[in-house]
């Protein structure tokens, strides 16, 4: 046998090139990407040249795509290079975000400009999902009062004014009541960081793309893109039905501790409500949540907080004022107003100088609704970009009670029969 | 004249010699790849714009592969970054100045920062006019 090995061992070398000098040759021209910010050759586009760019925020010239994402910036191996991508497709995962899009002059900047997204987001109700957590602890014993003192995921917050400082992680199996266990185990399927349900409807990212990255387009048919993976794309023109992936699909049922989906089939907008007996406005169902909704309501303020009352509040007067008091306005004087900024993101409405827009109670900007000169309003929809005109409630007809602002006083007399 | 067989032996001496030989042509043709690649050249620093005369007095011409802006005034010629310094974006010239596509920043026609969140003004470059009455803009 002797006598055939060195002939062996030369074959085995052999192939062993030629298999290497084969895998070599399979391998695609680079294409090189030095994006501006970083100054580093990057052979990405070698692969994904057709990837449409993400934003107008994140042009690949500028940011290439290791940035944020990842991965071995000179590999042309596909698994080598993906090989240490952060948050596999999803960058924006809580898991990461602070390695993928912090960064003082990014998304984790001070609060003094609003640039503090990530401490917002993960601090606020739909990561944490505190309240639930303390709701449901409280229901059945397990804590003495509704204060939050667990969340999705352990944090400190020593500034948070609202007298919650920290949160610990909520663990389920350490918990005794039955009840508890089952919630956590059943009921955590829409904060932030949970991996949505099965089903088309259900499609979503998660971390900062769950709401910025669209995986349902209106008529819900769409999901083919996201189920291969290919959507690629950041925006703050959210439509409903992203909002749709969480809410408004159905009911937990407490005494089984289990997500009861919709059973029926919504046919149009206004039956995407999963509530039958509640009752809408128009602007409720005619407009996508972002419209009214706030960056705060949605992403928090910073603080920590128990209940989502805490932190969503703007109600029906936000817009249309009372009987008394017209909605609360500012005139934009400042080029620096945070405005600017978010209309240039989602540029619906051109927003100038001198523009006199609403504002809510804690001086935040609607800055997609602006005072006309005869005293109405005009609304560009976020998502869609279409005009809406409507007029204040003071000097008109109404007959509310100043005292009853809630939605539900409202919509005793403007809900919408369906 | 001989009749050689060539003996099993022999025959596997030449076969591995032969193998032998073509891995280490190979692999030599491989060594010889690696110690030919060539790296990604560094972006360039220095740009020849052609003669002083495509530049007339007053103009104000954008070099969008640099990118700059430059301009021949009076006083000379100067050249201005337009690399936004928030983030390095490309920002635009617009007639009140410059803006940043990517997050709203704003300049003066100065290169001054009007609206942040850019907080440094645009970067100056240096232009030379060459003995041959060339420009060559330094963007480092």
């Amino acid at each position: 046998m002797r006598r055939y090995f060195l002939l062996v061992a030369s074959f085995s070398l052999l192939l062993g090139l030629l298999i290497t000098a084969w895998q070599e040759s399979r391998h695609p021209k680079p294409i090189a990407l030095t994006p501006t910010l970083t100054g580093q050759v990057e052979y990405c586009l070698t692969c994904h040249a057709d990837l449409a760019e993400i934003s107008s925020s994140h042009p690949v010239n500028t940011f290439g795509c290791v940035l944020c994402h990842g991965g071995e910036l000179l590999a042309l191996d596909a698994n080598l290079a993906h090989s240490t991508m952060r948050g596999g497709k999803n960058p924006s995962d809580f898991s990461v975000v602070l390695a993928s899009c912090g960064g003082t002059n990014c998304h984790s900047g001070t609060a003094e400009n609003s640039r503090n997204h990530i401490q917002r987001v993960t601090t606020s109700i739909q990561a944490t999902y505190a309240g639930a957590i303390a709701n449901i602890r409280y229901t059945f014993g397990v804590q003495p009062d509704l204060k939050a003192v667990l969340g999705e995921f352990a944090i400190r917050v020593p500034e948070s004014t609202s007298g919650i400082t920290e949160l610990a992680a909520f663990n389920p199996t350490q918990e005794t009541n039955p009840f508890v266990q089952a919630f956590g185990h059943n009921c955590l399927t829409c904060h932030l960081s949970a991996l949505p349900l099965t089903g088309s409807e259900y499609i979503r990212y998660t971390g900062c793309s769950a709401c910025h990255t669209p995986t349902q387009s209106p008529d819900r048919t769409d999901t083919e893109k996201l189920q291969s993976n290919q959507i690629h794309k950041l925006t703050t023109a959210i439509i409903y039905t992203q909002c749709d992936t969480c809410h408004n699909r159905g009911n937990y049922n407490l005494r089984t501790m289990t997500f009861e989906p919709r059973q029926d089939l919504p046919i149009d907008r206004l039956h995407d409500y999963y509530q039958p007996i509640a009752q809408f406005t128009s602007c409720e169902w005619m407009l996508d949540c972002v419209d009214c909704h706030t960056r705060t309501e949605a992403m928090g303020d910073g603080n920590l907080y128990s209940v989502k009352k805490d932190i969503q509040y703007l109600q029906c007067k936000t817009c249309h004022g009372t009987l008394t008091d017209l909605p609360q306005t500012r005139t934009l004087t400042d080029p620096n107003d945070l405005a600017f900024r978010l209309v240039l993101l989602n540029p619906v409405i051109d927003l100038n100088l001198g523009d006199t827009l609403l504002i809510t109670e804690k001086d935040e900007p609607l800055w997609n609704i602006r005072v006309l000169p005869d005293g109405t309003y005009e609304l560009f929809g976020k998502a869609d970009g279409q005009r809406y005109v409507f007029r204040p409630v003071k000097g008109s007809a109404c007959l509310q009670d100043p005292d009853r602002q809630d939605s539900g006083s409202c919509h005793e007399c403007h809900s919408v029969e369906r | 004249m001989s009749n050689r067989t060539l003996s099993r032996r022999d025959f596997l001496k030449l076969a591995s010699a032969a193998i032998l030989t073509a891995s280490g042509l190979l692999g030599l043709e491989g060594l010889f790849r690696f110690l030919n690649t060539q790296t990604e050249p560094l972006p360039p620093t220095e740009f020849d714009l052609g003669p002083a005369s495509n530049y007339p007095p007053g103009s104000r011409k954008v070099l969008p592969d640099i990118p700059a802006l430059l301009l021949h005034a009076q006083s000379g010629y100067s050249a201005i970054s337009l690399v936004c310094t928030h983030l390095g974006c490309t920002v635009e010239s617009k007639p009140e100045g410059f803006a940043c596509p990517c997050h709203g920043s704003r300049f003066d026609p100065q290169g001054n920062v009007t609206r942040g969140p850019a907080n440094k003004p645009l970067r100056s470059l240096r232009v030379e006019v060459t003995s041959d009455n060339e420009l060559r803009l330094y963007t480092n």
